[in-house]
């Protein structure tokens, strides 16, 4: 148990000063590890911040429910009878068409070309309105609601603002499936950067190996040195990933903090994603093992024969 | 210990390098393969080695039937013997210890126990003060002084050394003879190649003498050291 132990430290130790001694081209190696897992991390930081926020923007929205000009009040509660007992709604409000019509006042005070308009218009042509909120967020029940809402006597129209939240999900949907293309796509690279990066190493250390299978060393002494190389590159190339990302998205932020404040809202991307990073080490580290794997298989039964 | 039964090898694509080969060496001997080069001296020690598997025949290493090994178990085969060649096949990229501890990392020695054992090595072979030199840096006759510290530095029963003089001059061969004669005498079974037998003094020693392929000639010793326990038993 010791031995193997033993075996494991070594060859770990190996690895480490050989890639001290070759500082330079271990530094270029883990950078284009590092490279081909931020493209496609970058993407899916994207793509994943957007869709959190079109989900909220979908939670957001509401049901305008706009009366017929001619309603009397027996007619409202009427209806608000009618949305009261209606199972889909969370939450509604009525808004009369003079409580309307104060808030259009009120909001145009600061700009006279609108007051003077409204002064004009005399009287009010506002509608009441009800807006409603419902429990479910999903598109296709909300438009189910809207056409039931519809339906009530004494609405004249139904509004639901959730077509292009609809057609901008569909899009992220889209995205997410090229991000597992270009993630396939780089997988592939690294898996052949890895195994011809180890396939040289292996072949400046081919009288070494040589030497070694003379003097009784096993398949796996012999492979060892090299899977941990592998294993290393991805672990070190993943780390430098991880740095580039924190990097952009700090730089990200600054700009996004500025477009949002515009839009009255604190969304900005999370700095430390724990499950997206421990995904990248995980698969650079895979992707190290098996590309260097297949390398010194291969080349193992090459040196062998000879 | 060892044994040779009916033994032909046949590279593909080449006559028979060996023909009917038997003999067998006891643990402690200390025997010289001689021949003319291409008689099949480096063949024989591979077969011994494991490093080549006989075409047809028998070898028996230590009543183990080497050509039925499965090649998972060839390796620790091989750790029983400490392989010495005429090219030394020293690694140049690293220190005389680094080449030295290189059998006991296979083996998983324990670093501390493996410099002491290391330094042993180095000591018997008189390279003690060139620990930190490349091998590069070496004369002939002390690369292959290191060559021997790196073959017997896990204490093996059995040396094989391929030609181990073939390229030196005649006081470096006489040091390389002197320090396998004094490893024979504590029990260490001795197995060396040479197609010079005339520069050795083999007259006391045992010699498989091959021609062409086959044994020729098995001369046995007159001066016999098997009365000496080897250090390590099979």
């Amino acid at each position: 148990m010791s031995n193997l132990l033993n075996h494991h430290l070594q060859a770990i130790k190996l690895v480490l000063s050989r890639m001290r001694s070759n500082l330079l081209s271990s530094f270029m190696i883990c950078l284009v590890i590092a490279v081909a897992m931020c493209l496609p991390s970058l993407f899916y930081l994207g793509v994943d911040n957007l869709s959190k926020l079109t989900d909220q923007m979908q939670n957001e929205t509401e049901i305008s429910l706009f009366l017929k000009l001619d309603t009397n009040t027996d007619a409202i509660a009427k209806i608000d009878a009618l949305l009261a007992n209606n199972p889909d709604i969370r939450q509604y409000h009525l808004v009369t068409k003079n409580e309307a019509w104060k808030q259009l006042q009120e909001k145009s005070k600061g700009n006279q070309d609108i007051s003077d308009a409204i002064s004009q218009l005399g009287k009010n042509p506002l509608p009441d309105a009800f807006f409603i909120q419902a429990k479910s967020a999903d598109p296709d029940s909300l438009q189910a609601l809207k056409n039931t809402l519809e339906q009530i006597p004494g609405v004249q129209h139904a509004l639901l603002n959730t077509e292009w939240a609809k057609r901008l999900a569909t899009l992220l949907g889209l995205g997410k499936k090229v991000i597992f293309f270009i993630a396939l796509l780089l997988t592939t690279v690294l898996l052949v950067i890895i195994g011809n990066t180890v396939r040289m190493q292996i072949l400046t250390q081919k009288d070494e190996i040589e030497v070694s299978y003379l003097i009784g060393a096993t398949n796996s002494f012999i492979r060892m040195p090299f899977l941990y190389a592998g294993i290393l590159y991805g672990f070190f190339g993943s780390l430098l990933a991880i740095l580039m990302m924190i990097g952009m998205i700090q730089t990200f932020n600054y700009s996004v903090s500025e477009i949002s404040h515009l839009y009255s809202s604190d969304f900005s991307l999370t700095l430390f994603n724990a499950s997206l990073y421990a995904t990248v080490i995980t698969v650079a580290v895979t992707i190290g093992w098996i590309g260097s794997y297949f390398a010194v298989t291969r080349a193992i039964n090459a040196i062998k024969i000879n | 210990m060892i044994q040779f039964d009916q033994v032909t090898k046949r590279y593909p694509g080449s006559d028979e390098i060996l023909k009917n080969v038997s003999f067998s060496i006891d643990a402690g001997e200390f025997v010289f393969v001689t021949g003319h080069s291409g008689a099949g001296k480096s063949t024989l020690l591979k077969l011994i080695a494991a490093t080549e598997r006989a075409t047809s025949g028998t070898v028996l290493i230590a009543n183990q039937n080497v050509s039925q090994l499965k090649p998972s178990v060839i390796p620790y085969l091989r750790r029983r013997f400490g392989l010495i060649f005429q090219d030394h096949k020293l690694l140049y990229d690293r220190n005389c210890f680094e080449n030295v501890i290189l059998p006991l990392r296979i083996n998983g020695v324990a670093e501390q126990e493996a410099a002491k054992r290391v330094r042993a090595a180095l000591d018997k072979v008189g390279l003690l003060n060139k620990e930190k030199a490349m091998p590069i840096t070496l004369s002939g006759g002390e690369q292959q002084r290191l060559a021997i510290a790196r073959a017997v530095v896990s204490r093996p029963s059995i040396l094989l050394a391929d030609e181990p003089t073939g390229n030196l001059d005649a006081s470096y061969a006489a040091d390389i003879m002197a320090i396998f004669q004094s490893f024979n005498q504590v029990g260490v079974t001795v197995i060396m190649s040479t197609h010079d037998a005339l520069g050795m003094s083999t007259k006391q020693n045992r010699v498989l003498h091959l021609n062409q392929g086959r044994l020729s000639q098995d001369l046995a010793s007159s001066f016999n050291t098997n009365n000496l326990q080897p250090r390590e038993t099979f």
